[in-house]
C-alpha cells in the first residue's frame, strides 16, 4: 500500500505562479492547497495539517517573513517545513528568511529538479519530527500507565495503541501491559480473600487442646502457685 | 509501676522475637529501663537481634535457674551496643546456646519459683519500669511457667487460619491462669488487608483487646536479624507503629 500524497500548501498572491507551481506538485503526487495572500496562507496553516509550506516572500496583507514568523512562534507549527519561493533575489532576503527559520530558499522562476529535491528533503524532515512526537506521546502514554498502576487506576487497554509497534517501545508497553494486568488479577485475588476473612474456630477441637492442657495436676499446681506468688 | 509482659504466639514464625525487641527498644527510647529474659530456653534467638552472639554470651537464664548465680549476674546491659542516645537502657538476660544446656532444662525442668523470684529480683534490682519475657512458641510448661508469672501476655498471631485456632487456646489457657491483663497484637497483616476491619474481627473472635495490627513489611522482613529495625529505621511507618505499641502495652 503506497503512502497517503502529502499535504502541501502554496502561498503566493500572483495567480499565474500559484498556479503553476501547484499543477507541477499535483502532478508529482502530491496534495496542494492555495492561498492567495499571506493572512489567507497562515489561517489555512492553522486550520489544518499540512507537510511543507511553500511560502512567496513578497504578498500584500501579510508578507512572506511575517507568516514564517507566526509559524515558527506557534507551538504546534513550529517544525513544519516552511520554503519560501520569491523572485527577489537579493541575499538579505536569503539570510533574513534563514534567520527567521525557513527550512530551504528557491528563487523564482523555479526548476524543477531542485524543488522536487527541496520537497523531499521537507517531507523527511516532517516524518522524521512526526515519528519522534509520536514516539515521545507513545513514552508519556507508558509513563502515565506506570503511575495508574501505582494509584491503582490501570485501563487494561490503556496501551494498546503502544503496544502494536514492532520495536523495542511496543515491546516495552506488551511486556507492561501483561505484568499490570496480573498485578491487578492478583490484588482482585487478595481482596476477595480479604472479604472473606472469616475467623472461623473449631470450639470443640480448641477446648479439648484447652482441657488437655489445663486438665493436668501439673497445671492446677502451677495455676495454685500462680495464683499464691500474685498474692504475695 | 513496673510491668511484667510474656510475649507469645501459639506457632513459630510469627514475629514474635522481632516484635519483643522493637517494643523494648521502643519503650527504652521514651526514657524507659526496660529488661528483656529469653524464656524460650529450648530455641534462644534474641539475642542475636541485641548484637549478643555465642562468643559474648556469659551467664544466661539457665545458670539462675540451677542455681548457679544471681539472675542479675546474667543480665547484659545491651544499650550501649545499640543505641548509646537512647535515654532509657535495655538489659538482656539470655538463654543459653549450647545444646547440653537445652536438652538439660528440657529433660528437668525448673522451678516456677525461681523464675518469679528472679523476675521479681530483676525488676528490683534494675529498677525495671518494664520486663519482657521472649516464649517458646506452643504451650509447654515452661512456656506456661512465663505466662503464669506476668501481668500482662502479648499474644501474636498472624491473620491466616491456622493461627486462629492457636491463639484461642492461647488465649483461654491465659485466663484460666487469671493473667490480669491480654493483649492480641496481629503481625505481619498483607497490605490488601483493611486493617480497621481485621482489628475489629480479631477483637470480637478473641474478646480481648487488640494492641496492635502490624503490616506485613518487606523492609523489615529484609532486615530481620540483623538487629532491631525501629533503631535502624527510625522513620519508617513501621517503626511509629512498634512506639504506639509499646506506649500501649507500658500504658
Amino acid at each position: 500500500m503506497s503512502d497517503p500524497p502529502a499535504q502541501l500548501i502554496v502561498v503566493d498572491d500572483d495567480p499565474i505562479n500559484r498556479r503553476l507551481l501547484a499543477s507541477y506538485l499535483e502532478r508529482e503526487g502530491h496534495a496542494v492547497a492555495t492561498a492567495n495572500d499571506g493572512r489567507a496562507g497562515w489561517e489555512l496553516v492553522r486550520s489544518r495539517p499540512f507537510d511543507v509550506v511553500l511560502l512567496d516572500v513578497l504578498m500584500p496583507e501579510m508578507d512572506g517573513y511575517q507568516v514564517l514568523e507566526r509559524i515558527r512562534g506557534d507551538e504546534d507549527l513550529r517544525h513544519l517545513p516552511v520554503i519560501m519561493i520569491s523572485s527577489v533575489e537579493d541575499m538579505q532576503s536569503v539570510v533574513r528568511c534563514i534567520e527567521l527559520g525557513a527550512d530551504d530558499y528557491l528563487p523564482k522562476p523555479f526548476n524543477p529538479v531542485l524543488l522536487r529535491a527541496r520537497i523531499a528533503a521537507g517531507l523527511s524532515r516532517k516524518r522524521l519530527h512526526d515519528l519522534e512526537r509520536e514516539y515521545l506521546e507513545q513514552v508519556e502514554h507508558v509513563v502515565t500507565a506506570a503511575s495508574a498502576v501505582e494509584a491503582g487506576t490501570f485501563a487494561p487497554d490503556a496501551l494498546d495503541g503502544v503496544a502494536g509497534r514492532d520495536d523495542a517501545l511496543g515491546t516495552l508497553a506488551r511486556v507492561f501491559s501483561h505484568m499490570a494486568a496480573e498485578v491487578q488479577a492478583r490484588e482482585r485475588a487478595l481482596k476477595r480473600q480479604v472479604q472473606e476473612l472469616r475467623i472461623e474456630i473449631d470450639r470443640t477441637r480448641a477446648d479439648r487442646q484447652v482441657e488437655e492442657i489445663t486438665g493436668t495436676d501439673a497445671f492446677r499446681d502451677l495455676q495454685r502457685r500462680a495464683a499464691e506468688l500474685r498474692s504475695r | 509501676m513496673s510491668r511484667v509482659v510474656a510475649v507469645h504466639s501459639f506457632r513459630g514464625g510469627t514475629g514474635k522475637s522481632n516484635t519483643t525487641a522493637n517494643v523494648a527498644v521502643m519503650a527504652a527510647r521514651r526514657g524507659l529501663r526496660v529488661g528483656v529474659v529469653d524464656t524460650d530456653i529450648q530455641s534462644p534467638g534474641i539475642h542475636v537481634l541485641f548484637g549478643i552472639d555465642q562468643a559474648t554470651i556469659g551467664r544466661t537464664l539457665n545458670d539462675h535457674l540451677w542455681g548457679r548465680c544471681a539472675i542479675t549476674e546474667a543480665a547484659v546491659d545491651v544499650t550501649a551496643g545499640l543505641d548509646p542516645t537512647l535515654e532509657g537502657r535495655v538489659f538482656l538476660v539470655p538463654s543459653s546456646i549450647d545444646a547440653g544446656d537445652i536438652a538439660r532444662v528440657m529433660h528437668d525442668g525448673y522451678d516456677v519459683a525461681l523464675l518469679h523470684e528472679g523476675i521479681r529480683t530483676l525488676v528490683d534490682e534494675l529498677r525495671l519500669d518494664l520486663l519482657l519475657l521472649d516464649t517458646h512458641p506452643g504451650l509447654n510448661e515452661e512456656t506456661l511457667l512465663s505466662i503464669a508469672v506476668s501481668d500482662t501476655v502479648v499474644v501474636v498471631l498472624r491473620p491466616d487460619q491456622q493461627d486462629y485456632e492457636g491463639t484461642s487456646v492461647t488465649v483461654s489457657v491465659a485466663r484460666r491462669l487469671q493473667v490480669p491483663h491480654m493483649l492480641l497484637v496481629v503481625n505481619k497483616t498483607p497490605a490488601v488487608f483493611d486493617h480497621a476491619d481485621v482489628e475489629e474481627r480479631v477483637r470480637a473472635a478473641y474478646d480481648c483487646e487488640v494492641a496492635a495490627v502490624l503490616p506485613h513489611s518487606d523492609d523489615l522482613m529484609a532486615y530481620s536479624s540483623q538487629g532491631v529495625f525501629s533503631l535502624s529505621r527510625p522513620d519508617h511507618p513501621v517503626a511509629a507503629m512498634y512506639d504506639a505499641l509499646a506506649a500501649r502495652i507500658v500504658g
